[in-house]
């Protein structure tokens, strides 16, 4: 049986292109205009994913993202735009899994859409393997092509949250607050040089990461593997 | 008439006082003495309001030092060749004395007069150049939104065109097309419509920057992040850049999305304005209290003469594509992060230096 999407967007053009581009990609489809329209249509019949505009005309895509947590783990994908980067982080802070930025290209779509379904299937793995970097979460040793890396606590804390979700993109408040505690969420800083000191011990090129990704304005994620 | 009167009385007071002082004094000092007192009345007057009131005070002094003090007292008796020599040393006192007062009056006058017309004159001209200067404010904004009009419906229309034509292409059904050619025209719009986008982030930008919107959220990075973002952002070309980053710097304080417009587009000129295939180099280098990041390309270079327009909007060099406004933007988002922007002489090829501050802050959390 096919995935079943949900797809929340109010101008009618991309709601077509969408609908026409996940049927072909072999999805079953549904459609919103409305925020009130998503959660009854959530509600009716519970989707496999959920595809959301931030901006509805009645009412915030982040809104609708929040409610659907309270009941539903179905991965969300939101469609943002650029110089709505605040509320692009809220709605991943309020639960959603992804993001693209408009205009977007189908094909970048149906990549985070599938990565992010496999996800919500996929078991937690003690052994995570990117390329050629190697994290063994119980046994708390991490290697590059099969030589041993050292780290510091808080460096293999960062890598551990990054590991347990592969390919799942973590907001920076999300990674602050899971490696140094509740206080610092809003200190992003730490975070970026700590994630440089990170890559320069993992990464053979670490202006071209290959294993820890950027999601610039938005957090980071480890590659999937 | 009134100041006439109060000037007769103080003149008269001014006598008066006088008087008393040598009534006063008779009994110490001889009294014939005591008439050189009345200059102390003479050449104040003489000072401040001229010789018509001076030597009526000196005739008045005369007169009252001769009835009240000059034996026989009480008549005027000028029998005594003495007092005619006083009352001439007044009169003369009186008018040398006012004569010189009113020459540095008036050259003082003058010379207020001459300040005040050369006042009128600088404020006048200050005017004028404040005038002059918003005109051309006025005229160069005319001009950029001219040139920002031209250049819009050039970069817009352009890929526009680009994609109606693919689109009806695709869409008639009059054509045949085979799988190929439906798949070219489909690029063809994709590509173009990314171009448009990217224009329209461009104008988007600049207009930010224009209206001082542009206010960075200053985070601390290292460099190597940054340049990676700017990376992400150029595709296939990234492959040109050569980096020579030192691994050990300290972090900048900027806001890193716009930083990395700064330097995605330093990149792009690089790379737009050097021969195809050819490698362009992105090298930091550490200065005191900022970051020195260099883009070298082995292109022609500019002339020292025209390197400062490289910055202004809607130049573009002789390669002439893009929308000319890469630079003005990267200068101004520099600029809003404490850095600096500038392009170096270099026999090499182009060369543009980007400064960013380093962080001031420590890091408080520990390893």
């Amino acid at each position: 049986m096919s995935a079943r999407v949900l797809v929340v967007d109010d101008e009618a053009q991309i709601l077509r292109a969408l609908r026409t581009s996940l049927r072909g990609a072999g999805y079953d489809v549904e459609t919103a205009e409305t925020a009130e329209g998503a959660l009854a249509a959530l509600a009716a019949n519970p989707p496999d994913a959920v595809v959301l505009d931030l901006v509805l005309p009645d009412g915030s895509g982040t809104a609708v993202c929040r409610e659907l947590r309270t009941w539903s783990s179905a991965p969300v994908i939101v469609l943002s735009v650029v110089g709505d980067e605040a509320e692009k982080v809220a709605a991943l802070d309020a639960g959603a899994d992804d993001y693209v930025t408009k205009p977007f290209g189908v094909d970048e779509l149906l990549a985070r859409l599938r990565a992010a379904l496999r996800r919500a299937d996929a078991p937690a793995e003690p052994v995570v393997e990117v390329g050629e970097l190697r994290i063994d979460l119980e046994k708390r040793a991490v290697s590059v092509g099969g030589e041993p890396v050292q780290l510091t606590p808080h460096e293999f804390a960062l890598l551990r949250v990054l590991a347990r979700d592969p390919g799942k993109l973590l907001t920076h408040t999300m990674l602050l607050r899971e490696v140094w505690g509740r206080g610092y969420g809003d200190e992003s800083h730490y975070l970026h040089v700590y994630v440089s000191q990170l890559r320069r011990k993992l990464e053979p090129d670490p202006a071209r990461p290959r294993f820890i990704l950027t999601e610039p304005g938005a957090g980071y994620r480890l590659a999937s593997p | 008439m009134k100041t006439g009167v109060v000037r007769a009385a103080a003149c008269a007071a001014a006598l008066a006082v006088v008087s008393g002082a040598i009534e006063l004094l008779k009994g110490h000092v001889p009294v014939l003495s005591l008439a050189v007192l009345y200059l102390l009345a003479i050449i104040p007057v003489a000072i401040a309001w001229g010789s018509v009131y001076a030597v009526a005070v000196a005739v008045g002094s005369m007169l009252v030092f001769n009835f009240f003090f000059v034996p026989p007292l009480y008549t005027f008796t000028i029998a005594d060749n003495r007092n005619w020599f006083a009352l001439l040393v007044f009169v003369i006192t009186a008018v040398v004395v006012s004569e010189l007062a009113s020459r540095s009056r008036r050259r003082a006058e003058e010379a207020e007069a001459a300040l005040r017309a050369l006042r009128k004159l600088t404020e006048e001209r200050e005017r004028l150049a404040g005038e002059a200067l918003e005109a051309e404010a006025l005229r160069r904004s005319d001009a950029l939104k001219t040139a920002l009009l031209r250049a819009v419906s050039h970069d817009l229309r352009s890929p526009l065109t680009a994609i109606l034509a693919s689109a009806d292409a695709l869409a008639s059904p009059g054509l045949r097309l085979e799988a190929d050619d439906r798949r070219g025209l489909a690029e063809t719009i994709r590509c173009e419509a990314t171009r448009l986008d990217r224009v329209v982030e461009q104008l988007l930008d600049l207009s930010r920057l224009e209206a001082g919107a542009a206010e960075p959220h200053r985070e601390l990075w290292h460099v190597d992040e940054l340049v990676g973002q700017a990376l992400a952002g150029l595709g296939a070309e990234a492959g040109r850049v050569r980096l020579d980053i030192g691994s050990e710097t300290l972090p900048v304080e900027v806001d890193a999305a716009q930083v990395e417009r700064v330097l995605a587009n330093l990149l792009e000129n690089a790379l737009r304005y050097s021969p195809p295939g050819s490698q362009v180099l992105l090298r930091s280098e550490p200065g005191a209290t900022e970051l020195r990041i260099h883009v070298i390309d082995s292109g022609a270079g500019l002339p020292e003469a025209q390197r400062e327009a490289l910055f202004q909007p809607f130049r573009r060099g002789a390669a002439g594509h893009g929308s000319g406004l890469g630079l003005a933007i990267a200068r101004g988002f520099a600029e809003a992060n404490g850095g600096r922007l500038w392009a170096q002489d270099d026999p090499g090829g182009g060369h543009l230096v980007l400064t960013l501050p380093f962080a001031e802050r420590r890091l408080a959390v520990n390893a």
